[in-house]
């Protein structure tokens, strides 16, 4: 018999012998596939909000400049982008307003920003795909559209229309799907803000290696700003979600370990019924070889069909079903997008390491049982 | 997530004016300096070219590397003389665009270092050259004609 011909003949029985253990294959296969959706989706819901937040911050300013009053962010007056705009190094300077609105009608948290474009065509907003917008007839909420009018409260309690004159493309929705765009003059409505005085300044600069100087020049010359370095921010950001990953996997600890005990219990103890057929096995001329690679083989198949099905399941749960399960411990407190898709992204470091840490084991677990029970006198085993 | 949103949209609605006028110097991937035959791409804040009449360039990642290359242009290029020489670009260490090396300032001994340790750093005029001394503690500005072979023997 060929060594190709051995081994077929033994995947063969391998399949057979998992064929009439339906019902604790099945088991072993669907808490296996659960425990590894889980685990996979944490994983995947991480890397591609950190890769989403990335991609964005690489093309964000270099430095932003806060003001604060008594340890609080506060408003910029104009003079300190002039100020700030001279130091050497410092290629722009961009004056921000931008601040949060809160819609009570729809309850919803909107990031309000002024886009210049819109200057001189006050009475327009550019929105996002998440705005909703309460229709006085239906009574309930739906996403908004180009053409509609959404009512806005100023804070000195004024009703104001603004027209929206366009939807936000869909680039990166975790970012923009909240945000409503309005001219200089609409924002200083909207929130009774001062003239000549801005949320932040966004400075461009372009050597690298002069952020450290200029952050202290401005310090030195502005002793109430706090310069904040966009490394810094990935950083946080980076911290953040690692954090949250962590602590949705301390959260699904009980069921990992749950899983554990089941897997150790179901692949290495060995039943009265399989040692016999081990024992058996070797009193009709198999070798202790041949038993351990049936046991492999069994091992292998289980872990990997449970590891795909478990993969594919956690790749519809978070890049299409929206990662329902743990949505509101991952993407924060300013949850409030209707509808929300990240871009599918899946590296093979991620699938080497879950491998590694969920097929590897039990596979390795589910051979030395059978590898103590192979090399028992098949006598006895019969016999017991 | 909200303060990363901000900044993204700062971006978005302005145009960025890193991008607007750039007069960098640009290597390609493999561009190789002739001096220390280190590829120059990775370094885009220190690089430097040499432009010669014929159309051929020669990039240097940092512009020790170049005067070396100038003062020594028999060892190099042994076909090409001074005269074939077009025109001299080095990167302004604040704007990091690309300005004439024959009449940028030169600060020596400061506390920037480039991919080949101690470098010049060259600004497109006296007064920044002159900040950037108070900031970083260069010792000494000099001109295009002041370095010799004696100096950048005392980099290295």
């Amino acid at each position: 018999m060929s060594l190709i011909e051995k081994h077929r003949n033994i995947i063969d029985y391998t399949l057979s012998s998992l064929g009439r253990r339906k019902g604790k294959t099945f088991a072993v296969c669907l808490v296996y596939s659960f425990i590894i959706f889980l685990l996979a989706s944490v994983v995947f819901f991480t890397q591609a909000i950190k890769r989403e937040a990335d991609l964005l911050l690489r093309e964000a300013p270099e430095m932003t400049v806060q003001r604060l009053e008594a340890g609080r962010q506060t408003t910029v007056p104009a003079a300190y982008a002039d100020g700030i705009g001279r130091i050497r190094g410092v290629q722009s300077v961009q004056k921000r307003l931008w601040g949060y609105y809160f819609d009570s009608l729809t309850g919803a948290n909107y990031t309000v920003m002024v886009n210049a474009s819109l200057n001189g065509r006050e009475g327009q907003a550019i929105v996002g795909s998440g705005v909703l917008l309460r229709g006085a007839a239906e009574g309930e909420s739906r996403k908004i559209q180009a053409g509609d009018s959404l009512p806005v409260k100023t804070y000195r309690g004024e009703a104001l229309m603004l027209k929206v004159a366009g939807i936000l493309p869909f680039a990166s929705e975790l970012e923009t799907a909240d945000l409503i765009q309005v001219s200089e003059r609409d924002y200083r409505d909207i929130f009774n803000a001062e003239a000549g005085r801005y949320t932040d300044l966004a400075l461009q600069v372009r050597n690298r290696k002069e952020l450290a100087t200029i952050a202290t020049k401005i310090v030195r010359q502005y002793p109430d700003t706090r310069p904040i370095l966009r490394e810094d921010i990935l950083r946080t950001y980076d911290a953040i979600f690692d954090w949250r990953g962590g602590l949705s996997i301390m959260t699904m600890a009980g069921a990992l370990f749950a899983f554990i005990i089941l897997a150790w219990d179901k692949a290495t103890g060995l039943s009265a019924e399989e040692k016999k057929e081990i024992g058996i096995l070797k009193a009709i001329g198999w070798e202790t070889g041949d038993i351990l690679q049936v046991k492999f083989w069994e091992g292998v198949s289980v872990s990997l069909t449970s590891f795909s099905i478990g993969i594919f399941a956690a790749y519809l749960h978070v890049f299409v079903g929206s990662s329902l399960l743990f949505e509101p411990v991952l993407k924060g407190w300013s949850v409030l997008y209707p509808d929300f898709r990240l871009t599918p992204h899946i590296d093979a470091y991620q699938l080497v390491s879950l491998l590694f840490i969920t097929v590897l084991p039990y596979t390795v677990a589910t051979i030395i049982p059978s590898w103590r029970s192979a090399t028992i006198d098949p006598d006895s085993v019969m016999r017991a | 997530m909200r303060i990363l949103q901000v900044f993204i949209l700062a971006i978005m609605l302005s145009a960025s004016p890193a991008l607007a006028g750039d007069q960098r110097i640009h290597a390609a991937e493999g561009d190789k300096c002739p001096v220390c035959g280190m590829f120059v791409a990775k370094y885009p804040d220190f690089l430097a070219q040499v432009v010669f009449t014929d159309g051929s360039v020669a990039f240097f990642d940092g512009t020790k590397d170049m005067f070396k290359f100038l003062l020594d242009l028999p060892r190099y290029v042994p076909s090409k003389k001074a005269a074939d020489i077009d025109k001299i670009q080095v990167t302004d260490y604040y704007s990091m665009n690309a300005i004439d090396g024959r009449t940028a300032w030169y600060v020596v001994d400061s506390d920037v270092y480039g991919p080949m340790g101690k470098e010049l750093i060259p600004f497109g005029s006296e007064a920044e050259a002159k900040e950037f001394m108070t900031d970083h503690g260069g010792k000494r500005l000099l001109r295009f004609d002041d370095i010799a072979p004696e100096l950048i023997g005392t980099l290295d």
